[in-house]
This record gives C-alpha cells, sequence and structure tokens, in this order.
C-alpha cells in the first residue's frame, strides 16, 4: 500500500516535471520563431538581365522550381529583384547591388554574361547560374561534377547546338550557297560558336556571313540585307539578347520575309520559321530547384552542373507557307513542336 | 487486524508465490510471442522489399526494353546502295519519340556508316565509314542486342551505347546512344513506404539512377558511388534483404534485383527505423501486455494472497486469545473451505476447554468442604442441587485440641503453624477416607458432617469410625508433640439429629453449613470432652447400638442445655 502511493506521488510528480519541461519548450519555439521569423526569411537576390515582361515565363519556371525545393515567393523566402532591361553592362554593378544587401544566394539566370557578372563580383556568395553556353569553357565552373568554388547551375545546351540551326537552315533551303550568321560581339560565346559555325559550313559546303548585332536598332539593317538574296536564311547565333527580342525578330522576319532560325521557340510562336535550342523551362525550374536546395543547406560545390536533356525542334508551318518553303515530311517528323 | 504484520510474515511468501506463478507463465508466453513475431516480421520484410527491389528492376528493365524495342524498327528492312530517305525519316521520328537517345548510327550489313543523326552533333548521311570494327556492331552481331560499359560524358552525364542487329545481316546495325539521366524520371517515381527509394549501379559499382540527380552526375567518382556499393555488397547474391548503412551513416534495410540486358543492378533501401516500425510496435505492444499483466499478476496475487492469509492471521489470534483464556473468544471465519473447518473446531475446543474449566471450579468449590471421591460424584451429577438447603438427619463431629491456648501461647508461631499443619494434615486425610463433610475449622477447632450433602447408608456408625480414626491418628501425633515437650491433647464430640444443611454467604465466599441444636450439642460435647476421649450423644449411640462398644457416662449437665442429657463414650484404645 505504503510503496503503491510512493509510486503514484513520483508519477505523478514525473508528470508535472514532464508538463513544465513541454511549457518551457513551447515557449522556446515560440520566442524563437516570433523573434526570429522576419529577419531569418531568406533572401534570393535575382539578377536578371531583361525586363520583367521578358522574363516572365522564364521566372515562373523559376519559381515553379523554387516550388519543387519548398519554397515559395513571400511566404519563406524573399526574393529582392535587379532588371538590367537589356543593359548587359548594367550586369556587374546590380550584382554588386545584391551583395551589398547581402542576400543569401544570388540567382544568375538568362545566359552566361549574368554568370560572370555576378562571378566578377562576389567569389565567395553563392551564385545559382542559367545559361545557354558552357560553364567550363567559360570558366564560370572548374567541372561539369565538381563546380568548385560557391557557384553553379544549369546549362541549355542552347551553344553547343548553334552548328545544328546551320544544318537545319540547308535542310530547309537546300539550294541555299550562302547563309547568314547573326552574332553578338559582346557575347562570351560569340567566338566559339563562330569557330563551330565556320566548321559546319565547312562540312555543309555552305558559306558564311557574319553579321555582328550588339543592338536592338541593328536588326533591322540585317533583315534588310537578307531579305535581298532569296535563297539565303537567317541563322542566329545561341545569345541571349537575341533569345529575348523574339517576338522583334519575328516581327522583322515576316515583314522582310526572311527565313530566320533562333535559339528559342519563342521565335516561332511569334511568327518566326523555326527555333532549336535547349528547352529553357526545364533550364529554369532546375535553376530554381537547385537555388531550393542551397537554401535548405546543400553547398553549391556539392551539386553538379546539370545540363539540358531536352533539346527541341519548334517549326511554324504557317511561316514556311508564307516564305514559299516546305517542309519535307522528315523535317516534320522530327519536329518536337509544330506550328499551324 | 495489524496491517505490518503481514509484511514479515506468510503474505509476501504467498505474494510472491502466486505473482511468479502467474507473472512467469505470462512472460514466457510474451517472449515467445515477440521472437515469433519478429521472424514474422522480418520474413515479410523480406519478402515486401524484395517485390519492390523485383518490380524497380522491372521498371528499369521496361526503360531500357523500350528503347531497344523502339530501336528495332530502325534494322527491319535491308539496305539498298541508295540513299535510304524514308529510314532517315524514321529515325528522326525515333529521336522525337525517345528522348533519351541523343544520337543514332545506322550501319549497313557491311559494317559502313549510312547514317548518324544527333540532337547535338551535325548529322551525317551516306557517309560510308567503315565501322565494322567498331565494338558496338561486333557486340550486337554475338548478342543481338549488345549494351557497352556505363560511360560518363565530360566527367558527369551518364551514358549507354546500345546496338541491335536486325534478323538478317542485310538489315544492318542500329547503335545508340542513351542519356542515362532520363532513368531519373522512372526511379524519382520509384517510392515505396515512407521514405523509400531505389537507386541503379551498373557491373562495376558506378551509381547510373539516383532520386538525386547530383549524385547521379558525380557517379564516376569513387567517393559518390562507393557508400551505395558498399550496400549492394552487404545484400550480397544471396536473396534476401540485408542491414547497411547508407553516406550519411543512417541504417537501411536493403534488397537488390538484377536488370537483364545491361547486367545493372537495382538497390531498394528504406531506412531501419521505417522498415522495422511494425516490429517494433508489435515488440512494443508485447512489452505494454506483459507490464499489464505483471501488474494484474500482482494484484490477483495480493488479493489471493490476503485471501489466504487473512483466515489464518483470525485463527492465529483466535489461537492466542483462546491459549490466554478467554474460552468465551470465538473465531469467525465464513470461507467455507478448511479453514472455516479448522475454525469450527477451533471454537468446539474452546467450548470445550471452557466448560472443562467450569467443571475444574465446580469441583474446587465442592472439594473445600467435600471429600473429593463425593466432590467428584456430585460434579459427575452435573448440578450442585445436591448443596441446595434442606433439612435432614445429620451427625455433627467436633474435635480440637486441649490445651492448645496455653500451648500458643508459649511456643513460637513457626512451632505453633507446624503443629497446626500436621494436625490438619493428618485430619483431612481421615475425614476424606471416610467421605465425611468438613464444615469449617477455626485455630485448633473443627466442624465435620455426615449424611450431608450426600446421604450415607449408617451415618451413625462412619462417624463413630470417623471420630474413633480422628483419635486414634491425632493421639499418635501428639506422642510426638510431647517427646517435643508441648503438652496437648484432643478431643472429638458428636451428635445425631435433625439440622438445615445448605450454603451460606455470599458470591465467591460460599459455605456449606448445618444449623441446628444438633450442631450446639455436638460442640458442647466437644468442649466437654477430656483428653483421649469421644462423646457422644445418645441418638448416635442408639444407632450404633451393639456395633461399637459404647460405654454409657451417665447424664451430664451439658451447657446450653436445659435438663441434663445422657453421654456416652468410646475408647478408641479398645477399637
Amino acid at each position: 500500500m505504503r510503496c503503491a502511493n510512493s509510486r503514484a506521488v513520483t508519477l505523478r510528480r514525473r508528470a508535472k516535471r514532464r508538463d513544465v519541461l513541454l511549457l518551457m519548450a513551447g515557449i522556446a519555439t515560440w520566442t524563437t520563431k516570433s523573434f526570429a521569423q522576419k529577419p531569418s526569411l531568406p533572401v534570393i537576390g535575382y539578377l536578371c538581365p531583361e525586363s520583367p515582361e521578358l522574363f516572365a515565363t522564364r521566372l515562373q519556371a523559376f519559381q515553379q522550381g523554387l516550388g519543387e525545393a519548398g519554397f515559395v515567393e513571400g511566404r519563406n523566402v524573399k526574393i529582392d529583384y535587379r532588371w538590367a532591361r537589356g543593359e548587359y553592362s548594367r550586369l556587374r554593378a546590380l550584382a554588386a547591388e545584391l551583395v551589398a544587401r547581402n542576400v543569401d544566394i544570388i540567382v544568375a539566370p538568362g545566359g552566361a554574361p549574368v554568370a560572370l557578372a555576378a562571378k566578377a563580383v562576389s567569389s565567395t556568395k553563392t551564385i545559382v547560374f542559367e545559361m545557354g553556353g558552357d560553364p567550363v569553357q567559360l570558366q564560370v565552373v572548374d567541372s561539369l561534377s565538381r563546380p568548385g568554388g560557391s557557384i553553379t547551375g544549369v546549362s541549355s545546351l542552347s551553344v553547343d547546338v548553334s552548328p545544328k540551326r546551320l544544318e537545319l537552315m540547308c535542310d530547309l533551303v537546300p539550294t541555299a550557297t550562302k547563309l547568314t550568321v547573326v552574332a553578338n560581339p559582346t557575347s562570351p560565346t560569340a567566338q566559339s560558336q563562330l569557330q563551330k559555325l565556320h566548321a559546319a559550313a565547312g562540312t555543309l559546303g555552305v558559306r558564311l556571313d557574319i553579321l555582328d548585332v550588339s543592338k536592338e536598332d541593328e536588326f533591322e539593317t540585317v533583315f534588310d540585307t537578307v531579305a535581298k538574296d532569296r535563297a539565303s536564311g537567317l541563322v542566329f547565333t545561341s545569345d541571349p539578347y537575341f533569345a529575348f527580342r523574339s517576338s522583334q525578330l519575328a516581327y522583322l522576319a515576316k515583314k522582310y520575309r526572311v527565313s530566320a532560325i533562333t535559339q528559342t521557340r519563342d521565335f516561332p510562336v511569334a511568327g518566326g520559321l523555326m527555333s532549336y535550342g535547349g528547352d529553357f523551362m526545364q533550364s529554369h525550374r532546375r535553376a530554381g530547384l537547385y537555388a531550393g536546395r542551397v537554401l535548405l543547406g546543400e553547398k553549391p560545390s556539392d551539386l553538379p552542373v546539370q545540363l539540358v536533356t531536352k533539346v527541341e525542334l519548334v517549326i511554324n508551318l504557317k511561316a514556311a507557307k508564307l516564305l514559299g518553303h516546305a517542309f519535307s515530311s522528315a523535317f516534320v517528323a522530327g519536329a518536337d513542336e509544330v506550328i499551324e | 487486524m495489524i496491517p505490518q504484520d503481514r509484511f514479515r510474515s506468510l503474505f509476501p511468501k504467498y505474494l510472491l508465490a502466486l505473482f511468479v506463478a502467474v507473472a512467469i507463465p505470462l512472460a514466457f508466453n510474451g517472449v515467445i510471442e515477440g521472437w515469433f513475431g519478429y521472424r514474422d516480421q522480418r520474413a515479410r520484410l523480406d519478402q515486401w522489399l524484395g517485390l519492390q527491389s523485383a518490380s524497380a528492376a522491372a521498371e528499369i528493365h521496361d526503360f531500357i526494353h523500350g528503347v531497344t524495342t523502339q530501336l528495332g524498327w530502325l534494322v527491319q528492312l535491308p539496305w539498298t546502295e541508295e540513299p535510304d530517305e524514308r529510314r532517315r525519316t524514321d529515325a528522326l521520328r525515333l529521336l522525337r519519340q525517345a528522348p533519351a537517345i541523343t544520337s543514332l548510327t545506322l550501319l549497313d550489313g557491311n559494317g559502313l556508316e549510312r547514317l548518324y543523326i544527333s540532337r547535338i552533333g551535325l548529322n551525317r548521311i551516306e557517309s560510308r565509314a567503315d565501322r565494322s570494327a567498331d565494338p558496338a556492331l561486333a557486340g550486337a552481331r554475338v548478342a543481338q542486342v549488345w549494351f557497352s560499359e556505363v560511360s560518363y560524358n565530360r566527367g558527369s552525364e551518364p551514358y549507354l551505347t546500345v546496338s541491335i542487329v536486325g534478323n538478317r545481316p542485310a538489315v544492318g546495325v542500329v547503335v545508340a546512344d542513351v542519356n542515362l539521366k532520363l532513368i531519373w524520371d522512372v526511379i524519382s517515381a520509384i517510392k515505396f513506404g515512407k521514405t523509400g527509394y531505389a537507386f541503379v549501379l551498373d557491373r562495376s559499382g558506378r551509381l547510373i539512377a539516383h532520386p538525386d540527380i547530383s549524385l547521379v552526375l558525380r557517379g564516376a567518382e569513387e567517393a559518390t558511388s562507393e557508400p551505395f556499393r558498399a550496400i549492394r555488397d552487404a545484400i550480397g547474391p544471396g536473396r534476401g534483404f540485408a542491414t547497411s548503412r547508407d553516406a550519411q551513416g543512417h541504417y537501411v534495410a536493403a534488397s537488390a534485383a538484377p536488370v537483364q540486358g545491361p547486367d545493372w543492378t537495382v538497390v531498394v533501401e528504406q531506412p531501419l527505423s521505417e522498415a522495422y516500425a511494425p516490429l517494433y510496435a508489435a515488440l512494443w505492444r508485447t512489452v505494454m501486455l506483459l507490464a499489464m499483466s505483471s501488474i494484474l499478476a500482482g494484484i490477483l496475487a495480493y488479493v489471493l494472497a490476503d485471501r489466504m492469509t487473512v483466515p489464518i492471521k483470525l485463527l492465529e489470534e483466535g489461537t492466542e486469545k483462546i491459549g490466554a483464556g478467554s474460552f468465551d473468544h470465538r473465531i469467525s471465519i465464513h470461507t467455507r473451505d478448511e479453514f472455516q473447518r479448522l475454525a469450527n473446531s477451533f471454537n468446539r475446543m474452546a467450548s470445550e476447554l471452557e466448560q472443562a474449566q467450569q467443571h475444574q471450579e465446580r469441583i474446587a468449590k465442592l472439594k473445600r468442604f467435600l471429600a473429593p471421591q463425593v466432590a467428584d460424584l456430585v460434579d459427575r451429577a452435573g448440578d450442585d442441587s445436591v448443596l441446595d438447603g434442606r433439612r435432614t438427619e445429620v451427625v455433627v463431629v467436633f474435635c480440637d485440641l486441649r490445651g492448645f491456648t496455653a500451648f500458643s501461647a508459649g511456643a513460637a508461631p513457626e512451632e505453633v503453624m507446624s503443629v497446626l499443619s500436621e494436625y490438619y494434615e493428618t485430619l483431612g486425610r481421615v475425614i476424606a477416607e471416610f467421605e465425611a463433610t468438613l464444615i469449617n475449622f477455626s485455630g485448633d477447632g473443627l466442624m465435620v458432617l455426615v449424611n450431608a450433602p450426600v446421604p450415607i447408608e449408617e451415618p451413625a456408625l462412619r462417624a463413630i469410625d470417623l471420630a474413633v480414626d480422628m483419635q486414634r491418628n491425632v493421639q499418635a501425633l501428639i506422642a510426638g508433640w510431647r517427646s517435643h515437650g508441648y503438652h496437648v491433647g484432643f478431643g472429638v464430640g458428636l451428635a445425631s439429629g435433625p439440622a438445615t444443611v445448605g450454603r451460606i454467604g455470599y458470591k465467591d465466599r460460599l459455605d456449606y453449613t448445618a444449623i441446628g441444636s444438633v450442631v450446639n450439642l455436638a460442640a458442647r460435647l466437644c468442649a466437654s470432652a477430656a483428653d483421649k476421649e469421644v462423646l457422644i450423644d445418645a441418638e448416635v449411640a442408639a444407632a450404633v447400638k451393639g456395633k461399637r462398644p459404647l460405654e454409657e457416662l451417665g447424664d451430664r449437665k451439658i451447657k446450653g442445655f436445659d435438663e441434663a442429657i445422657p453421654i456416652f463414650g468410646i475408647s478408641f484404645s479398645c477399637l
């Protein structure tokens, strides 16, 4: 009896102690939550080479990827945007601003210039890039599997497939002996792309005319020049500046009745002839996922650079008809998307 | 009932014995059940993980099989010398259909490259390069379908080369590069339990598929693949699951299944804590049941021990009380078993003891004035109504010592008491022998009654004999006393007549006595008697006439009697 009593007392005492512990734990969580919530909301510095309107689809893909890692803007992550609005020379200054604001991570989407600008500003800040070029060749990372340093990201292979665009144009216009290539001399990948294109031209047996464009207002001249030669075509090198101006290029292509191929599907969708390049939706989404994983505590050096698995060919049959070209059945069969 | 007593008596022994008797079989049962439960759960887990690994392997196989099936379409028609535009279309369509294939090479029956289509590089049509030495060609010709070792493009993306021959040499061979990163869609969809997942290793143990793509992109590195290979090696070639540790050092349960064709291994793993959760739950249940049944056993043992020891305690206390003399105490046990029977016999014993004690007391009371034989007789009769007051014929005998007062005044108290003690002892023996009733004694005098309370035959004769015997015995004593210088004598008087006899006194101080003139007469006769003399009244003398030699002493004036009374004497020396 006596023993049972003492045991009941111990239990009661223990129960009391447990209650107290629970209460204390509760208070601790509550206080840390209430005091730490606001300042600890992670901040992503989003360094964008263009304006919000041109980047809307990419940003959506990025946020989708971020969501896959469990982050929703405004709820558990803040995004600090910097828009270069097409002036790539401003990228460094904007990147420096983000570094100064002490963001947790810089996301540098939309091409090699953005990644290079971010990397130039800080070597310690974690950077997640999205680009079309080869990050190893551009010396952004040491290797694909071991990026090294505090930078990693996704490459969409768009730069690698520039010669493929030349080939497709040759396929479409077998009679062409000369094709015009548009390159951006300010692009860090321009030289390597031109090199590959020249090599491909040799294989395909065409001559190349290289036109340099680095400003929007120079586009019209290019189309005007090419429009005079009906048996020619315009091949755009992979470059974000071109990619983000797809609707303008599509408009000019229609206006001057020029056969043209670019890297992004935006071009045929806007009425251009065709495009061949990496799936930017995939690359931006994966960049978002990587940003999320870094926020969750993974080291960027442990995240290998990802290459996009999907390279897509999009053709616009209406534009082809307008231009007087006919896609072969093999061509149409090989297209990932056909716009009619 | 004193509770503390319980803890150093039979109670703890019974408690322990009963508890052990209940708890040990329960514990034994629990342990057996736990053991078999453990084995069952392990077998179930083994079966389940085996099923998961087999189905994961089937899905990976389906992925590879899907690629090879698609490629099969390109090696059905024989090559001609002409460029085959239709086959090019087919190849382009295939590339669109199978996103994992990054490039296709079609070789004709002579091993010449007729078509090369790539997603990245430039296509080649009718290059007619001699590829007959290509291991892909040789391998496919041997095994119909050939798989290369996994290679890592730029040290990162895993690639596999697959080649397939048609049903005859003329249809040629198709060689395809497959980007294994696309297995991710398959592998990441394989989930079981809460956190179980699968991964794939190639023949040499390099990681080629894992839900975390970033690990796959480093699969070529030893450090990445090593922990996964360790899990595969822990499972070994035998069937059944194994426990191992993953890259983070957590314990996992893993099972493996082979992928036919490329000779890969699919491993499914699950954290051990999750895999064993049902096992732990079952064990926990068993432990809880054991604990509960132990508590139950304890309560049961307590109640039973209590029920057993309480009557024993009652018996113990009861016998103690009875032993201490409380014969009216009764043990109250109603358990309808041996205890009750035992209690009943104790109660019976107590009541018998009580009766015996009352008997003893009664006899002791009677013995004070009755001869022991008579007392026993009266007692056996069961009631003492014989002692009730009534009027009857009695013979009263008085005797006392002559000169005792003078002696006692001059002698030491010890001597007086010693003399009296010898005197009464001798008289007591004689009285008892003759079954006379001792009424009282005071100092050296004594009154004895014959024929009351128990009537006897010829009371007068008995009284005479008694008196003579008294005289003889006392005279013998007196002879001894004389040698010490004590000068005392002894006289006896007896008379017969009606008297009222019965108990007088109060409470425990009850005496039996006779009241009537016969008593006075006997007393007076005694007072008149000289040493060695026995004086007898006429009535007694008449009763024993002829039986005992009496001598007539003539009429004597007796104090308290108006007239002189005829007195008789008997010489004890002549008897």
